[in-house]
């Protein structure tokens, strides 16, 4: 984002004042080998999902899971904000959802592989319980299932 | 530790020096530009490798930088909204007729964009919008509006906001049609400003603004504000 000072006071103090978690330290894991060969997989707050798929709704704290398969023309985008511009979304996935970016990386030998799903949630969530509770964990536990050694975590 | 390694895109620093995840990389890119350009394939790469270097760091918290300053987007850092934006004198009136008219712009979109589309949060085709646009008239003039492809887990608000979603990408997706090159701000006043389905979507985001129920209230959010 520009710096505070380039915004608007109205989304300047919106964000001064949205509740975001404090935490004093982070779960720190190193990576386990050279990157070359790890098994990546996006994690993308930007509300997508396969079309088709149940939109997300004010609030919503469940997820999507998105096949890395999927041809980017079926990837739709539900994020319940009007705070961030849609149109470079509209032009081009890989805006918030790099991956035709890092098939080129897989592809080059840059990074190992990618894992089998990528998983959606929705951002701007005022209130973030049961994604850290329920949700969240139940995609770490899917990631590591599918054999991910990497997660990029991306907003929108 | 066992886990997964992540790193990940910062947009907002100063929430993520709160929030204090392991491997961040803040960029100053506009919101809903993380990747900095779309169809910038060269800068998406040096955003996205600049995230991935943070790998090899061996302990964190770690927050980042990302070297450039914000030469991805001749944007503004946040979007207009509509309450911003007055509408022309002479803004056309028949939704439907107009909505039928984007149509034609909307499948030269579809062939340009080898058929990607933002619309489909309804699940109704855009061949059938024309009811789409009949049920948001009703619903704006308070009547008691529906429809059958509504599922009955999906409470009404939610699916007027799909509706009005769905409806905001055919305009928006026709509009990079006839004109390409546009960028959201250029767009949002074209849509706001002049098109009668924006002022349409104004009178959706009263109904439900006027309601009592924060439910009713947070679909007005996400409609117009």
């Amino acid at each position: 984002m520009p710096r505070l000072d380039r915004l608007s006071q109205i989304a300047r103090n919106n964000l001064l004042t949205f509740p975001a978690q404090v935490n004093e330290t982070a779960p720190f894991v190193r990576l386990p080998k050279p990157l070359e060969g790890c098994r990546l997989a996006i994690v993308t707050t930007a509300g997508l999902h396969v079309r088709g798929d149940r939109p997300f709704a004010p609030g919503d704290q469940t997820y999507r899971a998105i096949p890395s398969d999927t041809p980017a023309v079926d990837i739709v985008q539900s994020h319940t904000s009007i705070g961030f511009d849609r149109v470079p979304m509209l032009r081009d996935v890989n805006i918030s959802f790099p991956i035709d970016r890092l098939r080129e990386l897989v592809a080059r030998g840059e990074v190992g592989g990618l894992g089998s799903r990528s998983y959606s949630f929705m951002g701007a969530q005022r209130e973030a319980a049961r994604i850290e509770s329920e949700t969240g964990p139940e995609v770490a536990r899917l990631l590591r299932d599918e054999g991910v050694d990497v997660a990029l975590i991306t907003p929108t | 530790m066992e886990g997964i390694a992540t790193t990940s895109i910062s947009l907002v620093r100063e929430h993520t020096e709160k929030v204090k995840p392991p491997r961040a990389l803040w960029v100053p890119f506009p919101f809903g530009h993380a990747l900095g350009r779309p169809d910038d394939a060269a800068l998406q790469h040096r955003v996205l490798r600049a995230a991935l270097e943070l790998l090899s760091a061996p302990a964190g918290p770690v927050l980042r930088d990302f070297p450039d300053d914000a030469e991805g987007s001749d944007q503004p850092p946040a979007p207009v909204q509509a309450s911003t934006i007055a509408p022309a004198t002479d803004v056309p009136r028949d939704v439907a007729m107009e909505t039928t008219q984007m149509r034609r712009y909307h499948e030269r979109w579809l062939e340009t964009s080898g058929g990607r589309t933002a619309c489909g949060l309804t699940g109704i085709p855009v061949t059938r919008f024309r009811g789409v646009v009949r049920f948001l008239e009703e619903f704006a003039d308070g009547g008691d509006a529906d429809m059958t492809e509504r599922s009955a887990d999906v409470p009404l608000p939610n699916f007027v906001r799909y509706c009005a979603d769905d409806l905001k990408a055919l305009y928006y997706e026709g509009h990079l049609a006839m004109k390409s090159a546009a960028g959201g701000e250029e767009i949002a006043r074209w849509f706001w400003g002049e098109t009668a389905a924006g002022q349409l979507l104004r009178r959706v985001r009263n109904r439900l603004d006027a309601s009592d129920d924060p439910r009713w209230k947070a679909a007005a959010f996400g409609v117009a504000r």
